[in-house]
């Protein structure tokens, strides 16, 4: 258990991350998906783990997306400005182990690019997106994370493909 | 040689570059996230254990256990079916299913008496 949660951890935060552009609030998720999962799922079969843990998150983060939904009316309401999402100060730091600093500046330049395109999707795109692309999972484990039908990944994930496309011409090249 | 599709070139970069954000989180946040670990595998100890507790088992085991022995000492003591009923058993089911008035038997003493009585009576001590 304690391998395969520090297997998932760093991607589970990003991806919390992405939704929420919020570093503590993506630990909060975190924490959440942790207890939910080990008190849920800790005795199922060792295989069913990674679908399942996905499962959590997205669950704890839909959560998180509708309760932040309703605060932001609220505070609009109100008349009061949106809380604003600062953003993480480690990373512009720069990387002094890095034997080429020009290709590793491209590369966090790149990496910025792709995050903020990804932060810009809608929520069940970027799932699609992440869980396929970068989770690698095929479409019937993404679908039941998702708590959807094969097609809806499909459709979700290729809007989320073209988009990206359309945004990181210059990653491509 | 095999040109690998455009799709697929992209998709292997988007990777790269999301590992790569994964790397280096900053000390904050993978402290934050090993605390995180460590009170999600408490936890995941704590299930296993409630799951499987010890002390409940020996509960249940002596349980069953007490409740066997009881049962068997029941069975154990009581008479088997083919064992004959005691005489006046059977006088006793013959009088609770015969047709007559059960105060007969009950003043069944009174009855003597008088009968005596009538038999003192009679000067020959013979009977009606």
């Amino acid at each position: 258990m304690s391998r395969f949660l520090a297997e998932v951890e760093r991607r589970a935060f990003q991806m919390a991350k992405f939704a929420t552009r919020n570093r503590d609030e993506a630990l909060d998720l975190v924490q959440e998906t942790m207890l939910q999962f080990v008190r849920r799922y800790s005795i199922r079969p060792q295989q069913e783990w990674k679908a399942l843990f996905y499962r959590v998150l997205r669950s704890r983060i839909t959560d998180w997306y509708r309760r932040t939904f309703v605060r932001r009316k609220i505070l609009a309401w109100l008349g009061r400005p949106e809380e604003e999402d600062p953003e993480d100060p480690l990373q512009s730091l720069p990387d002094t182990g890095n034997p080429n600093p020009s290709d590793h500046a491209l590369r966090q330049e790149q990496r910025g690019v792709l995050e903020k395109a990804i932060r810009a999707l809608p929520l069940r795109q970027q799932q699609a997106f992440l869980l396929r692309a970068w989770e690698g999972m095929d479409l019937k484990q993404t679908a039941f994370v998702m708590k959807c039908s094969e097609g809806s990944v499909k459709t979700h994930y290729s809007r989320a493909v073209h988009t990206l496309r359309g945004l990181l011409e210059g990653i491509r090249s | 040689m095999n040109a690998k599709d455009p799709e697929e070139l992209f998709l292997e970069k988007v990777q790269g570059l999301l590992d790569h954000g994964t790397e280096n989180l900053g000390s904050h946040t993978e402290r934050r996230l090993e605390d995180i670990r460590g009170e999600a595998l408490t936890a995941a100890e704590e299930k296993r254990s409630r799951f499987f507790p010890p002390r409940r088992w020996v509960l249940v085991g002596s349980f069953a256990m007490a409740t066997l022995a009881a049962v068997g000492l029941f069975f154990w003591l009581s008479p088997s079916a083919t064992t004959p009923p005691p005489t006046g058993q059977i006088e006793d089911l013959e009088i609770i299913t015969s047709q007559e008035q059960i105060d007969f038997y009950q003043n069944l003493d009174f009855y003597r008496w008088l009968g005596s009585k009538e038999i003192r009576k009679r000067p020959n001590g013979k009977g009606l």
